[in-house]
Order: C-alpha cells, then structure tokens, then sequence
C-alpha cells in the first residue's frame, strides 16, 4: 500500500493453492494479519518436501526462519480461494530468501507480500550448514534477480 | 543474508514503555520444539492490540475510525519455547498523519537480550469510507507523550 508498486502474479515462479478456513477471518470479517505468515509457512514448506525431498521428521537438516515480513495490501475473506506465488530472491551457502506474494483468485495484483529467510542448519547440533543438493536444485528454478536491492 | 542486521538486539525492556506478560501454549511449539515463526507475529499483535485497547482507548467495535495492519516483521535471533512466559515490549517507532509504526521486541524469561525484534504499523481506516484516515486527536496525543 505505501509503497505503491503491487506484485503480479508474473513476478513469480511456482504456485499453491490455499483454501481459507473459517477461523482464518478474524473480528473484522477478514482474513487475520498474522494467518497470511501460515501460508507463507504452508507454501514454502510444501515446495520444500515436494520438490527438495525434505523429510520434516528424520531429515539431518531443518530450516530456521530468521526473519518474515509482510505489506497487506487489500483484505480477503473466508471462502475466498487463494493462491501463494513463490520466488527464491537471494540463495546463499546456507541460507534463501523466499519471496511470496498472496493473490485472489482471478486478481493479478497480490492482496500481501512479503518474504520468509531460512538457515538451514544440521538438527543435531543447532549449526549451519550447506543447504542439501536436493533442496538446492529446487530453489534454484525459483531463482530470480536480486529486485530487493533495487 | 543479513544485510538487514538485526541493528537493535542490543536494546534491553528499559527501552520500551508497554510491556506484557505472555503465556505460552502447548500448541505454540512446532515439530522443531519452539515456537513456530507464526507465533511470534501473534505475539506482536497481541501487544499492539492489548496498547490500543488498554492504553489508546481505541473502541474497535464503535469508534469512527480504527485501526488495520499494513505491514510487519519479525527477526528471530533465539528461539523461544513453552512452556516460558514471553515478555513483549512496545514502544513508538513513528507517528504519521494516517498511521502508528510500533517497535517490538520479545524476551524470554530472564533474558536481557531480545530473542525477537520486529516492527508493525498501523493504519487508521475511517468505517464508513474504508479510507485510510488522520489518527484521532485522542490516539495522537496519547502517541506522542509515549514517543
């Protein structure tokens, strides 16, 4: 909203389906500020397992989020149908920048967007670590330029 | 990675003049064994909405004007868990014409240093035109003698 510009769902790379819950709106009849971070949890972690092979109950590695962010441009509402674009903005050793953006079905313009770091790092000992092949592939075909610097 | 630096980890609860007490829940943790990156942003606004409520007099339901979030963010520098009790302080970042930037940060239990930081801004809608709208007199000079 401040700052003008809105994300179009062609600034981004692959795409989930979330289907809002009755309890996602919340007393002003909209889908609440803080629910829109559980999709961003829902689609990054789904690419994470679908593409990447991540295997969220024994795999050596895990992520941690060290930072979310959000801009809420326009409200939706329980039974909306949305969708979750999804785009890798920077990818470090151990670390990646996934950018989403929330879109109504049938609007080009996203209704919020924001970003979501992870550091991977080894279950056990709570360190660092190279993000895996696998995983490293599938963010790569997400991969676009760095347009946060801009 | 961090070009964004966490620049405040070094502020203290002395910093920020509203603070509260929250429980943690059961339900907080995620299968990793701390609070999910979720949570943390229902914290935020639980805080935010407790200081408008409790110290800004905002009637969500009545008022001609209210308040809606526009845009947030949290950094995690430690994780948290239950079943600690999350402390979390507020204080006034930025007053606008339309809108109240809030800086935030959550300690655990006997931490001096922010396990979290963050921002959260809201705007003020007026009810019948659902545009954004000058903060009320009211909100405004409560806001400032707090800034």
């Amino acid at each position: 909203m401040a700052d003008g510009l809105l994300e179009t769902r062609d600034a981004y790379r692959h795409f989930l389906d979330i289907q809002t819950r009755w309890a996602d709106n919340d007393l002003y009849g909209h889908v609440n500020n803080v629910t829109f971070y559980s999709y961003f949890d829902t689609v990054i972690n789904r690419y994470l397992i679908d593409a990447g092979g991540l295997d969220i109950q024994d795999g050596r590695v895990v992520g941690y989020a060290v930072e979310t962010m959000c801009r809420f441009h326009r409200p939706v509402a329980y039974p909306e149908a949305l969708q979750a674009g999804l785009r890798i903005g920077q990818l470090g050793t151990s670390s990646a920048r996934y950018e989403v953006g929330i879109f109504a079905d049938g609007d080009d313009a996203a209704v919020a967007d924001g970003h979501f770091v992870h550091v991977f790092v080894d279950r056990e000992a709570g360190r660092p670590v190279p993000i895996p092949d696998g995983i490293r592939q599938a963010l790569e075909r997400l991969l676009v330029a760095d347009e946060a610097a801009a | 990675m961090n070009r964004e630096a966490p620049a405040h980890l070094a502020v203290t609860r002395d910093d920020f003049p509203y603070r509260l007490q929250v429980p943690t829940r059961w339900g907080d943790n995620d299968m990793l064994g701390h609070l999910n990156n979720v949570v943390y942003h229902r914290i935020i606004e639980t805080v935010v909405v407790r200081f408008t409520l409790d110290r800004l007099g905002v009637d969500w339901q009545a008022d001609a004007a209210y308040p809606v979030s526009v845009d947030s963010r949290c950094r995690f520098h430690r994780q948290l868990s239950f079943p600690e009790t999350v402390e979390a302080a507020l204080r006034i970042a930025k007053i606008g014409n339309t809108s109240v930037t809030f800086d935030l940060a959550l300690f655990g239990e006997d931490e001096e240093v922010p396990a979290a930081t963050g921002h959260f801004v809201h705007v003020y809608i007026d009810r019948d035109g659902q545009q954004a709208t000058p903060l009320p007199t009211s909100v405004r000079e409560i806001l400032e003698n707090l800034a």
